[in-house]
């Protein structure tokens, strides 16, 4: 009796992809309810933008320190659904006890992280046009109609760098007891390190540095340019360093699982939760 | 035969029995902390940042909204996470099928929240104080220190109310995730809520943290503009609300527990 090929049983690429981007939202992803949803594209970017603009408002700032805090928390709040819902993959994958199975899946990888990052690509783009919507409507930043096609590239770039780095995050958790962590530390430091609330020349050198190595920091950057009216090789230049920023956690996730995956073949215990 | 024995429990026992479980867990696990507490320090050295320059009290304003961030979190989290994690590992309803009423399982946890939430207030002082290079200025420590645990109590209060309400939902990872930045804003955690438009008061008084807090910052900062009638009737205020939520958490509790006894569908996850 013939017997197939190893490659021959191994699913297409865009049948993992498809596959994974249709079942994450139901299994691994965490936020993925509807109420979830909901709430990640409509009630957070609205309650966040309220809360620092309060809080600049409190220190005698004007208009434009609330309309530059507004715009800054607008983007910030692509976290939640690009990096907190991704990074949980592995931990609802230990928990669930499929992560042996996954590891041993011949299933092409570069189609399995990226197919579990569309549908949080998708929330991340509604997040961020919903919390632009609110800063041009309730905090006075202004959106020229002009900007638009340039901003809407920024925010294409900055969801598709910042679940990529949520896979990344997700891969250095597969090493961890769990992802909360560090979910919740890159959830929030983007407030600190990003230039969200302020800019980043505030902070001391050393952790200008560190900001700059988050995707947040060079998405914020391009789309604060982009809402600006900047055009041509600045603004380009921007969207370079988004994608670098993109290409770099998507490049680095998969070899973090890479490396993980052969450890985990190795001692037989990584994935247990 | 003692009364407690009559009723086949003892509340204190019980109490003392949650609240050591909460501790053990705590041990078990102390990571927990941590995602409690990322935020606030966070917030805390946001804070921090925007206000520098701008005064000695800002300070205070800064360790003051990101501690209260901090034991909020311990409470919206801890009360639900605990309500939610009996539902998913199938123990809430032996629970809530003991003779002793939730009440006291429910108030030995939330007294862990407490103890926790210090413990978070006292990280966030540390470090934002660490970052400041100074203590922030306070004209009376010691009375701000009793009405830092007062403030503790009212947060307490919400957080038993919270705790019977979350056995009914299914809802409180949404309520708590979703609602984090809007019990924020809602309770002036990083400013007073004289800042916001003035229909969004009665819903803010309706937490006795509100008047806990803006009275606690009436202590602490001088100068400070707050609710226009002052330190007394704040605390007033705080009394009254906490008091009225420990009755409502009573009543919500041996409500809840006839009612869910009744519809028997609480292993419904």
């Amino acid at each position: 009796m013939a017997v197939a090929h190893p490659s021959a049983l191994r699913p297409s690429f865009l049948r993992t992809l498809w596959a994974n981007a249709v079942m994450a939202p139901k299994t691994t992803l965490g936020f993925m309810r509807i109420d979830f949803v909901l709430g990640t594209i409509f009630i957070i970017p609205l309650t966040q933008m309220v809360f620092f603009a309060f809080v600049v408002r409190l220190e005698a700032g004007g208009a434009a320190e609330v309309a530059f805090t507004a715009l800054g928390n607008a983007v910030a709040t692509v976290t939640y659904s690009s990096v907190f819902s991704v990074c949980q993959t592995t931990d609802s994958e230990k928990q669930q006890g499929t992560m042996e199975h996954l590891l041993v899946s011949p299933a092409n990888r570069f189609a399995l992280y990226l197919g579990r990052g569309l549908i949080p690509i998708l929330i991340s783009l509604a997040t961020v046009s919903v919390g632009l919507l609110y800063a041009s409507t309730f905090f006075g930043v202004h959106i020229d109609p002009s900007t638009i096609p340039a901003v809407a590239v920024s925010v294409v770039l900055t969801a598709f760098a910042m679940v990529g780095f949520g896979l990344l995050l997700g891969g250095v958790a597969l090493y961890l007891r769990t992802s909360i962590i560090l979910g919740n530390i890159f959830l929030f430091c983007g407030l600190l390190l990003s230039g969200v609330n302020f800019p980043l020349s505030a902070l001391p050198l050393p952790l200008q540095y560190v900001g700059d190595a988050l995707p947040l920091t060079w998405g914020l950057a391009a789309i604060r340019a982009a809402v600006a009216g900047t055009t041509g090789g600045p603004l380009e230049l921007l969207w370079g360093a988004v994608a670098l920023a993109g290409a770099i956690s998507f490049g680095a996730s998969i070899s973090l699982w890479a490396v993980f995956e052969r450890r985990a073949l190795a001692t037989g215990s990584i994935a247990r939760f | 035969m003692s009364t407690a024995h009559a009723r086949g429990y003892s509340g204190a026992r019980s109490t003392r029995a949650a609240l050591r479980l909460s501790l053990l867990q705590f041990m078990a696990d102390p990571q927990w902390l941590i995602p409690s507490m990322i935020a606030p320090v966070i917030f805390g050295i946001v804070a921090f940042e925007l206000f520098r320059g701008f005064g000695p009290y800002f300070l205070t304003y800064a360790i003051l909204g990101a501690g209260m961030m901090s034991m909020w979190g311990q409470t919206l989290y801890g009360s639900g996470w605990a309500t939610g994690q009996d539902r998913e590992f199938g123990t809430l309803e032996p629970t809530i099928q003991a003779p002793t009423p939730y009440l006291y399982i429910v108030l030995g946890r939330v007294l862990w929240n407490v103890v926790s939430g210090l413990l978070g207030g006292a990280i966030v002082y540390a470090v934002v104080v660490a970052i400041a290079g100074a203590p922030p200025a306070l004209p009376d420590p010691l009375g701000f220190v009793v009405l830092f645990l007062f403030v503790m109590l009212t947060l307490a209060a919400v957080g038993v109310v919270f705790a019977a309400f979350y056995v009914y939902t299914r809802y409180a990872g949404f309520i708590q995730n979703i609602g984090e930045f809007a019990f924020y804003v809602g309770t002036g955690c990083m400013f007073p809520v004289v800042l916001l438009p003035f229909w969004t008061s009665p819903v803010a008084l309706f937490f006795p943290p509100t008047w806990a807090l803006d009275a606690l910052r009436y202590a602490s900062i001088p100068g400070y503009v707050g609710f226009s009638w002052g330190f007394w009737p704040d605390i007033a205020g705080a009394v009254a609300t906490t008091t009225a939520y420990l009755v409502l958490a009573g009543a919500i509790f041996h409500r809840v527990e006839r009612h869910v006894l009744e519809v028997g569908n609480l292993d419904h996850y």
